[in-house]
């Protein structure tokens, strides 16, 4: 199991925004976390990344590293940085950062720079490149780590439908080859329900969070009475 | 003799203070790529003045009669800094982070020109802690700041990988559990100790230059964050350098002078940056127009004027004559 979280509350300060939630990810699962804008999908992605403190429940990690791909926005595009630069990033790992006599040169680099077809881009400057190249770029980030699991928030917002379609391509080829698990916040339902193994919907407005496979989530009345038409127009949500 | 001979023949007496703005402005050129990444640029500056208003209480405290071995100038620059730093270290939100470094900054200010009218001596008084006038250090101080360049140039050879991690991304660096809270202590503490130094030695208003002017020129010329630390330390280097050069050539105060050059670099590498932008696009063009042309066919209705050049004719394009025979097409330059 790669990540298991028992009757997690998520929230600030000590008070819950969101119903608890239990589920368990496994290798070559690809979790979709949807729900409308505010309702509390980064707060649960940040929980689970460590990066805040769960009001309540258990969070427990499996073995091997966590990817993060933040949103691309997260990025200063004011400071250079080239692909090379911003991928080498990703082979960083607790204490070892401290060791100047750690190999620049790293096939995990190249295998993710390749994996993620940004090895022709290595020495362009991130600003230069379009949405899609930044996309892979923090994806080839990301997997430098030799991650088991990856964890990405909104990574095609912003993106031309043909750009989002080669970024869940990606992700759904990385899964089947590397049995990585993926959680993903995401507003393209099409690609969701076309990718996705389970969903998680969540509404903070609403308390509801709705976790479970596929099939089960998409024929869910609360996820058909949110997302029902927009599924039937193959169109994203908001 | 010009200034530059006059310069170089009175080395010998300018060459601890030239070489400590020197070694100043490589630290504080380091260090500055960091305040401009995390967006600090308010911080350094409100340090500066808090390390000159230590200063100055040092220098009251002795003329008020504490031991002088207490009351250095240099042991009151650092705790006025790492009293800044702690005072900006308090949690507010961070609406209000400006105004209390704002309120640090003109605390510092005010409480050196209040403190800095009271002690007049032979190598400090409040225009050379304010804007940095000193033209000599003295031999102590030089060793100090000697030591701490080469302490600081080895803790970034080693610890550079880190510290760029956690500035660029700390959420990254906190999900890949680097040590963020280590790393983040030893910038400030970098950063305390080298701004309370050079305060001491230059003044406040060059250690602020160094730490935002450098980097600002770097961060527009490098290709990556690790040559923009480079850069910084030599353009920092060379402003120290240069403008305490400046200052004896034109008789100005060394603290403006250094300044005015780091400020000079950052225009030079401005207009290098927007002509090498330029050159690339307009060779992006020619490059696009060149494989348009190549594509293209010209004849009586390709769309092209027809112009006599010589004893042929060309065809117009982009004001260009080009000239096409036996299966390829010239460029016969501007009409």
């Amino acid at each position: 199991m790669l990540l298991q979280i028992d009757e997690l509350a998520v929230g600030y300060q000590g008070r819950a925004i969101l119903p608890r939630m239990t589920l368990r990810v496994a290798p070559g699962q690809l979790w979709a976390v949807i729900g409308p804008n505010g309702a509390g999908k980064s707060t649960f992605l940040r929980t689970i990344l460590g990066l805040q403190h769960p009001v309540a429940g258990t969070i427990s990690r499996g073995p091997g590293a966590i990817g993060y791909v933040p949103q691309r926005s997260e990025i200063d595009s004011a400071v250079p940085q080239r692909v090379i630069d911003l991928v080498r990033m990703g082979v960083e790992r607790g204490w070892r950062v401290l060791d100047p006599l750690a190999a620049r040169r790293n096939p995990a680099v190249e295998a993710a720079m390749r994996d993620t077809d940004v090895t022709a881009l290595a020495r362009t400057q991130w600003q230069r490149l379009s949405e899609g190249q930044k996309q892979r770029a923090l994806l080839a980030q990301a997997l430098a780590g030799e991650p088991t699991l990856l964890v990405l928030d909104e990574p095609t917002s912003a993106m031309d439908v043909h750009a989002e379609a080669g970024i869940f391509a990606v992700l759904e080829r990385l899964r089947a080859e590397r049995r990585l698990g993926v959680v993903v916040i995401s507003h393209h339902l099409a690609l969701l329900a076309r990718y996705a193994t389970h969903f998680l919907l969540l509404d903070k407005d609403e308390q509801l969070a709705l976790v479970g496979e596929r099939e089960t989530v998409l024929r869910h009345p609360a996820f058909l009475e949110r997302y029902g038409q927009v599924l039937d127009r193959g169109g994203r949500h908001d | 003799m010009t200034d530059t001979t006059s310069f170089w023949a009175s080395w010998e007496l300018f060459r601890d203070a030239a070489l400590a703005g020197t070694f100043a402005g490589a630290i504080l050129g380091a260090l500055g790529v960091y305040v401009l990444i995390r967006r600090m640029v308010f911080l350094s500056a409100a340090l500066s003045q808090a390390a000159s208003l230590g200063v100055a209480a040092a220098f009251w405290a002795q003329v008020q009669g504490a031991p002088p071995w207490l009351a250095t100038p240099t042991l009151g620059a650092l705790g006025g800094t790492l009293l800044a730093t702690a005072l900006a270290g308090i949690p507010v939100r961070s609406s209000r982070r400006d105004g209390l470094l704002g309120a640090i900054y003109l605390v510092g200010a005010a409480g050196t020109l209040a403190i800095g009218t009271k002690i007049v001596q032979e190598l400090q008084d409040i225009e050379s802690l304010l804007f940095g006038s000193g033209v000599a250090v003295l031999p102590e101080d030089f060793r100090i700041i000697a030591w701490l360049a080469l302490v600081l140039g080895l803790v970034q050879v080693w610890l550079h990988r880190g510290l760029l991690h956690v500035s660029l991304d700390r959420d990254g660096a906190r999900v890949q559990r680097l040590p963020v809270r280590f790393l983040d202590f030893v910038l400030v503490l970098s950063l305390a100790t080298a701004v309370s130094v050079s305060t001491r030695l230059l003044g406040a208003l060059p250690v602020f230059a160094f730490m935002v002017l450098p980097a600002l020129a770097a961060l527009d010329l490098a290709q990556n964050p690790q040559q923009a630390l480079v850069l910084s330390a030599l353009f920092g280097a060379a402003s120290g350098l240069g403008g305490y050069w400046l200052a004896f050539a034109a008789s100005l105060p060394v603290g403006a002078a250094q300044t005015l050059v780091a400020a000079l670099l950052v225009a030079v590498v401005r207009v290098a940056r927007v002509l090498g932008d330029r050159a690339q696009a307009w060779q992006a063009h020619r490059a696009h127009a060149l494989l348009e042309h190549q594509a293209h066919e010209h004849g009586p209705d390709c769309g092209h004027e027809s112009v006599t050049h010589g004893d042929h004719f060309d065809y117009l394009v982009d004001g260009h004559l080009h000239h096409p025979h036996d299966g390829h097409c010239d460029d016969h330059g501007a009409q």
